[in-house]
């Protein structure tokens, strides 16, 4: 290998060099960083919401008529939903995860009044909400229809019974041991709430809250002019049922109306929305610099090559072979390359440090950096690539022209 | 050891053709000091260009030690050129960027040698020329008989059965021009085979052997008087 003689070449004339080093040195730094704010988003849109999303889709039934029995058309409208061939089960709710839109509530481990410990995002469902969210009941038991209360003009009125994640449970109990299931909390500085039972996963409506995975099935049925239905049908009917249902509850009833037909699916896409766009735009930048960078290195490898012709047709008389050529210039880059590359990595480090302090992001993951270094070290000589066979094509003829 | 037969290299354009050699037809011998003189465009550099591997002929046939240089490729005629030949170039062709030490070396690595081995030789070769206090120099910071000394040394380090020498003198003023003829000399003396083009009729004289290009040909009659008629103009 050619290192000492070639390092000591560019020593010679380093200003280009170094200056693509930093370009490098640069890149790497915001690449790296980039990539971390990119893979935590990614981590973030990766949470599981703990419903079936896949086969779940919801609608809004809103009355317009002001005495009607509310009651009586929720019944209706549930006994219909769960009698169509392909729905699997259905519910009526006030959210489900990832909605942006919902209710929470402070808890207290004991009734009094400031004496909130914890809060949790609260689903109002009947005794189908477990098999219509598709939740994992991990202790306890469902609720059965006896618990199930209607409420048509209280906020304050709260059942006795409730089903809690496994989160809400740790948050409330930090020093509990075994089964949650007969714990009890309250809302609201003294309505009591007993445990029957705790699911694995149920995210709030809202991804960005630092409690998403603290939520709770509350056994209520709010009676009101707005319902929304939640239903889940078998796997991939979902597309194919959601006109059907919202024809066939139109046509039940004309003294309402049904909208905001959304799936679970799309419910995610516009609560990511923006991670996605974050994600999106990062990586347009990490692809731009690394494409100004290799734009840069062929720069600078044509450049040298066109200044150093009669250099090269030199070593080419004196027993270069082509590939040699190709092999010094890949050499000269892999080594400038290197120099921006462990440069860029300390800064990345650095810039991470700062970043982990001041934005409270997620420190880098171990890999990363190996990753970039390898990216940027490819870049670099397949940027160099094409300026080091025009060098090698050279001919050697030309060291005996007057210079 | 050196055979050319009828060797022609044309130089085309879309709309000119220059014929550089015709029939060129040329033996050197092993350990013969050779000198090609003749005027500006006779063919002098398209020959050494030849014989050097440094460009192809058109036509005709060109043994080098037996070996016929038309049928091979461009590695076979880099490792010829790196084995066999030794260069010397009327402006040097050092690499500004490199010290002495490494301008010698250049040639060597390609050769493959291992460090132990390259670095007795450039200091050999080095103190032949007498700049052995000079290794970490740069080019710039050497006279320019300095630089041509350097050369030498660059194109001896591989022990080569035949040194091109090209204009060897052309740069340099007459005391140091004396030097590096005496230093070729030396190196003939020693069993390597020169061939030296130059344009400067005294030093055609420095070799055993002149011969006299015109027109891209080897031209007929003596030596002597084709130098005595490039000498009265």
């Amino acid at each position: 290998m050619e290192i000492g003689p070639i390092w000591r070449a560019m020593w010679q004339s380093k200003g280009g060099y170094l200056l693509i080093g930093l370009q490098i040195a640069v890149t790497m730094a915001i690449m790296v960083n980039a990539f971390a704010i990119m893979q935590e988003r990614a981590s973030k849109m990766g949470r599981p919401s703990g419903i079936d999303e896949a086969n779940t889709f919801a609608l809004a039934s809103v009355a317009f008529k002001p005495d009607l029995d509310y009651q009586s058309l929720i019944r209706e409208d549930l006994e219909m939903l769960r009698n169509t061939p392909g729905v699997i089960n259905a519910v009526v709710t006030n959210s489900f995860p990832l909605r942006q839109g919902g209710w929470s509530e402070g808890l207290h481990r004991e009734p009094g009044v400031g004496k909130s410990v914890s809060s949790s995002a609260i689903y109002f469902v009947d005794e189908h909400g477990l098999e219509t969210f598709g939740m994992n009941l991990v202790d306890g038991e469902n609720f059965t229809p006896a618990q199930v209360a209607w409420d048509s003009d209280s906020d304050d009125f709260w059942p006795a019974t409730v089903i809690i994640t496994q989160a809400l449970a740790e948050d409330l109990f930090p020093d509990h041991e075994g089964s949650y299931v007969g714990n009890t909390f309250w809302f609201n500085d003294d309505n009591p709430a007993n445990i029957v039972g705790v699911v694995e996963r149920l995210q709030a409506p809202w991804p960005t809250w630092t409690g998403v995975e603290r939520s709770m099935l509350v056994p209520l049925i709010r009676e009101s002019e707005f319902s929304r239905y939640v239903i889940r049908t078998e796997p991939g009917r979902r597309d194919e049922l959601m006109p059907q249902i919202e024809e066939m509850l139109s046509a039940s009833n004309k003294e309402r109306i049904i909208r905001s037909v959304e799936t679970a699916a799309d419910a995610r896409k516009l609560a990511y929305l923006g991670d996605s766009s974050m994600i999106s735009i990062l990586t347009f930048v990490i692809g731009l610099l690394t494409a100004i960078t290799g734009l840069g290195i062929v720069g600078l490898a044509s450049f040298s090559v066109a200044r150093r012709k009669r250099q090269i047709g030199i070593r080419r008389a004196l027993g270069a072979t082509k590939t040699a050529i190709v092999r010094y210039f890949m050499i000269e880059n892999f080594i400038v390359s290197s120099i921006g590359i462990v440069i860029g990595a300390i800064l990345a480090v650095a810039l991470n440090i700062f970043m982990v302090q001041a934005f409270a992001l997620t420190p880098l993951a171990w890999y990363v950096i190996p990753i970039a270094m390898l990216i940027l070290w490819t870049v670099g000589q397949v940027a160099v690539a094409g300026p080091a066979r025009r060098a090698s094509n050279v001919s050697p003829a030309i060291a005996t022209r007057s210079s | 050891m050196l055979k050319m037969k009828n060797v022609s290299k044309v130089y085309r354009t879309d709309t000119v053709e220059t014929h550089a050699l015709r029939e060129f037809s040329l033996t050197v011998d092993e350990g013969e000091f050779v000198s090609v003189t003749g005027p500006s465009g006779s063919g002098k550099t398209t020959f050494l260009n030849i014989a050097g591997l440094l460009e192809d002929l058109t036509s005709g046939t060109y043994e080098l030690d037996g070996r016929d240089i038309s049928k091979l490729n461009d590695k076979e005629r880099s490792n010829v050129r790196n084995e066999k030949i030794g260069f010397i170039f009327q402006s040097f062709n050092l690499i500004p960027e490199l010290n002495i030490f490494d301008n010698v070396d250049v040639p060597l690595r390609y050769r493959g040698f291992k460090a132990d081995e390259r670095k007795r030789r450039i200091e050999q070769s080095i103190e032949m020329v007498g700049l052995g206090s000079r290794l970490s120099h740069l080019p710039a910071q050497l006279s320019g008989g300095q630089q041509q000394r350097v050369a030498i040394a660059r194109a001896l380090a591989g022990e080569p059965r035949f040194l091109l020498a090209d204009e060897p003198t052309g740069n340099l003023d007459t005391n140091m021009a004396d030097s590096v003829l005496d230093l070729l000399g030396e190196i003939n003396a020693a069993g390597t085979t020169i061939i030296m083009v130059t344009h400067e009729l005294g030093l055609a004289d420095r070799a055993k052997r002149n011969i006299f290009v015109r027109d891209g040909q080897v031209s007929d009659g003596a030596p002597e008087l084709h130098l005595a008629s490039m000498a009265a103009g």
